[in-house]
């Protein structure tokens, strides 16, 4: 007997339509996936941001005071490369395959970059911290290393993309980026060494926080956002062309900044106002995919990732002033400088993370615990491993630490970032927390049995 | 005793069963299964999933075939992913809708 079946009533009408190219036959197994290489990264990262955030709490000085001193810079790496970038790292070991629809060059290239990236990381902030220049450029060298490590295997992932789009073009525009930061970070390093450099030390260490900041996070966030908010909100991208031009624009505006930051040009500006078109772009394509989105509820993981790159829209308006030709720099507009870093990193930068990190923990986990299961048990959602209202907690109150510390940084009032950073530490523990409820699922998986028609196999 | 034939509910009923973990609802109310024939005690499946490449969806195939195999009468499992016609939301059942919060 052969019989092609119409799905039962109240099933989609659509079900029927003609069936076109078959593309793969499902696994008889799931693929394997390590999720113990991206999950190694993720911990070293939450490590970082809480170390980083303590550090703040009993160094408030750090924030309310000139932002050109060894400990901001030993903590800014402890954020920017402890956090952030191993978070990117992780994510992109894990994401980019899956976005690009292709696979992992070689994992372990990968698991020789994560030694690399921790012995430089720790290695360098400590460094810095006690400011031994030289030894920072060492500790830097092995970090490069690892750094080249990753460069390459993502590459070499991104050469077998069976089609080249603009998520494509995001993605390998900020690891274009991040060639240039790290190369600028060991330049600076050695212009520290030896008086070779023809720039300016503040304008080269901005121009250095620029290609990182801008360059590498804000393009990967704009970069994987075509693609996860699409398949997170149910939406598409409405408008290819103006996704594309929102990228180029990012990268011509940050390649004339880097030149105008270190020539101390007052055409900074213009470059500037480019990056910011760029960035308003972006904001007009995501309002567009938002609106014709299919899912009415936005969990919280994308409602924290929305709230990320909405504080774009403050910190391009402090750019453009902070690059303003001739505004002098007095107390008021060095703490100013200090806001804008603060809310680079931890207000656009973090938030994202932490967003994005409630959808690639969950992801992980369930991988492990639960992909073996599927068929066999009634397995939970990946919704249902964390608590939702502590991630209303957590939001509430990282809106609230981000605004009394930016408040705080600006009027350089040592308490006020003392205590409103103590608010961001427990908001910390609070994503601890949850993080933990999700990990626990490892131990102790949560099944129960399928409900399944008669007759049955007496395996069921 | 022969064994009871495939009907066409035995596997909507166990497909159901089935949950896409990132949205929370089953296959068949996403709309996700295409076409089903059955040749003998060999069941095929076409399908598609909601957003190509994601390894945590690969795993919905498994998934179905396990499920499947747990019909007595059912003794072979062949699953088809295919990417068109592309899925879209359109394509849910009205539970499907109601159970993951659709406009």
């Amino acid at each position: 007997m052969t019989a092609v079946l119409s799905p039962p009533s109240g099933a989609p009408k659509t079900a029927k339509a003609p069936v076109r190219p078959l593309v793969s036959a499902a696994p008889l197994a799931p693929p394997v996936l390590s999720v113990g290489l991206p999950l190694r990264f993720v911990i070293t990262g939450l490590l970082s941001l809480f170390t980083g955030v303590v550090g703040l709490v009993l160094r408030p000085d750090l924030l309310a005071t000139y932002h050109y001193n060894q400990y901001i810079i030993a903590l800014t790496h402890l954020f920017t490369l402890g956090w952030i970038t191993s978070i990117i790292m992780g994510a992109m070991y894990q994401l980019v395959p899956a976005a690009l629809e292709t696979k992992l060059y070689s994992e372990k290239l990968a698991k020789w970059q994560f030694v690399g990236h921790l012995i430089g990381l720790v290695g360098m902030v400590w460094m810095f911290w006690i400011w031994n220049v030289k030894l920072v450029g060492h500790f830097g060298s092995i970090m490069a290393i690892g750094m080249g490590m990753f460069l390459y295997n993502i590459f070499r992932t991104l050469k077998t993309i069976p089609r080249w789009n603009v998520i494509a073009f995001g993605i390998a525009s900020a690891l274009f980026w991040l060639t240039l930061t790290m190369l600028a970070g060991l330049y600076v390093a050695a212009a520290k060494c030896w008086t070779f450099s023809p720039f300016d030390t503040v304008a080269q260490m901005h121009a250095h926080a620029h290609l990182g900041g801008v360059g590498f996070f804000v393009m990967m966030i704009v970069g994987v956002s075509y693609k996860l908010v699409p398949m997170f909100a149910l939406t598409e991208l409405q408008s290819e062309r103006r996704a594309r031009w929102s990228i180029a624009l990012i990268n011509v505006g940050l390649a004339g900044l880097l030149v105008t930051l270190l020539l101390a040009s007052p055409w900074k500006l213009a470059f500037a106002a480019l990056a910011v078109s760029g960035l308003a772009l972006y904001g007009w394509e995501m309002l567009a995919m938002l609106r014709a989105r299919k899912r009415r509820h936005l969990d919280w993981g994308l409602r924290y990732f929305l709230t990320a790159i909405s504080l774009l829209a403050p910190l391009s308006v402090l750019a453009v002033v902070l690059c303003w030709p001739g505004l002098p720099l007095t107390v008021f507009t060095g703490q100013l400088e200090n806001v804008y870093g603060f809310l680079a990193l931890i207000g656009v930068v973090t938030l994202a993370i932490l967003g994005m990190l409630y959808k690639i923990v969950p992801f992980l986990v369930w991988y492990h615990s639960y992909s073996r299961q599927i068929g066999r048990s009634k397995v939970p959602a990946l919704a249902d491993l964390c608590s939702t209202s502590l991630q209303a907690v957590t939001y509430w109150m990282f809106v609230v630490a981000l605004a009394a510390v930016s408040v705080a940084t600006a009027l350089s009032h040592e308490a006020g970032v003392k205590w409103s950073c103590a608010l961001l530490a427990a908001c910390m523990a609070t994503f601890a927390v949850n993080i933990g409820k999700i990990l626990i699922h490892f131990v102790r998986p949560k099944m129960e049995p399928l409900v399944l028609p008669s007759p049955l196999k007496g395996n069921a | 005793m022969s064994m009871p034939p495939i009907t066409e509910e035995m596997i909507y009923e166990a497909l159901r069963q089935v949950d896409d973990p990132e949205l929370g609802c089953n296959i068949v109310d996403l709309g996700l299964i295409y076409e089903i024939q059955i040749e003998g005690h060999k069941v095929t499946v076409t399908m598609t999933l909601t957003t190509p490449g994601c390894p945590m969806h690969e795993t919905i195939g498994y998934g179905v075939r396990l499920a499947l195999l747990k019909l007595d009468p059912v003794e072979e499992v062949e699953v088809q992913i295919v990417w068109e016609p592309k899925w879209s939301p359109d394509m849910m059942t009205d539970q499907g809708r109601e159970r993951i919060g659709l406009r």
